[in-house]
């Protein structure tokens, strides 16, 4: 039986043989899963482009007056840290889940650090926020704002999301154990918050260093 | 010695992708202008890559048919879309 499973089922890390059942049974739900997050790429890539066509007028605060390259680099390295964590409690699951209780607490922590690197991410976007309502940028301002606004709200509704998620994922597995269902919750999370940091690869580099160019 | 391996490789992502993130940054606060616009678009792609290889886990070797095809799928759809849509508004941009 075992060689005729193979190893590769989905795309992103797979569960692996060890698991047996529960590699086979991730096959629908991550495949399906990101289908999806291939169809919210799509949503991110049409914010991308009704940004990209719209220009900054003289009416409002540049850009460059606006942005903070300090804080979208602090921002940056929350997010790029957290994908690094998020990975590490996967590589958990796949690799100790054996050793039940280790493996739980293990898992808590790295969920837990990364929902904190999440939070942190999270608040300094929103204090950016704050502070551009605040210089006279609201959303309402002008085309370019609207679009600035929605876009990178946009990626911060999905940040909240995914703390929230990874928050779920720490309570169930710490009331029902490592089964099948929260393996499979953690693979599909995992593959989403990977996502937001692709999709802020793209924020960081065209909306805020490019303005700021 | 596998699990080794599957730990590096985070690892090693992490590592490519601070760097590829420090370089266009450091241009925007120091350099500027064109080359920095440049340096900038080249670094998100190769960061790009680096996130689908090393986090993601994707490469054409040892991978279904089908993932990569949805993958790139939409990679195509947002090419002709993003692509398409900014070509046409720029060029009427520069008519006006």
């Amino acid at each position: 039986m075992s060689a005729t499973i193979r190893k590769s089922l989905h795309p992103g890390l797979n569960l692996g043989e060890e698991h047996g059942d529960d590699h086979l049974e991730a096959e629908t739900s991550v495949f399906g899963f990101w289908v999806f997050m291939m169809s919210d790429l799509v949503t991110f890539g049409m914010f991308f482009v009704v940004f990209a066509t719209t220009v900054p007028l003289a009416c409002c605060p540049s850009p460059k007056e606006l942005f903070d390259l300090g804080s979208v680099a602090l921002q940056t390295a929350f997010l790029l840290a957290s994908s690094l964590t998020s990975g590490m409690a996967v590589l958990t699951l796949k690799q100790e889940h054996t050793a039940r209780s280790a493996c739980t607490k293990k898992l808590v922590f790295w969920l837990l650090v990364t929902a904190l690197l999440g939070c942190g991410f999270l608040y300094r976007e929103i204090s950016d926020f704050i502070a551009m309502a605040a210089a006279g940028a609201p959303p309402t301002r002008s085309g370019y704002l609207s679009t600035l606004w929605s876009l990178v709200g946009l990626h911060g509704l999905h940040v909240t999301g995914g703390i929230i998620w990874c928050l779920v994922i720490v309570a169930g597995v710490l009331v029902r154990g490592v089964d099948l269902r929260w393996k499979l919750a953690l693979l599909r999370w995992s593959v989403f918050w990977h996502f937001l940091d692709v999709v802020w690869i793209a924020i960081f580099s065209f909306v805020f260093l490019g303005g700021l160019l | 010695m596998e699990k080794n391996k599957e730990f590096h490789h985070y690892l090693i992502g992490f590592v490519l992708a601070t760097v590829l993130t420090i370089i266009p940054f450091t241009l925007v606060a120091t350099v500027g202008g064109k080359i920095s616009f440049v340096a900038l678009i080249l670094c998100a792609i190769l960061q790009l890559i680096v996130h689908l290889r090393f986090f993601l886990h994707l490469s054409f070797k040892g991978q279904q048919k089908e993932d990569l095809q949805l993958v790139m799928f939409t990679g195509l759809i947002l090419l002709i879309m993003i692509g398409g849509s900014i070509w046409i508004l720029g060029d009427l941009y520069n008519r006006m």
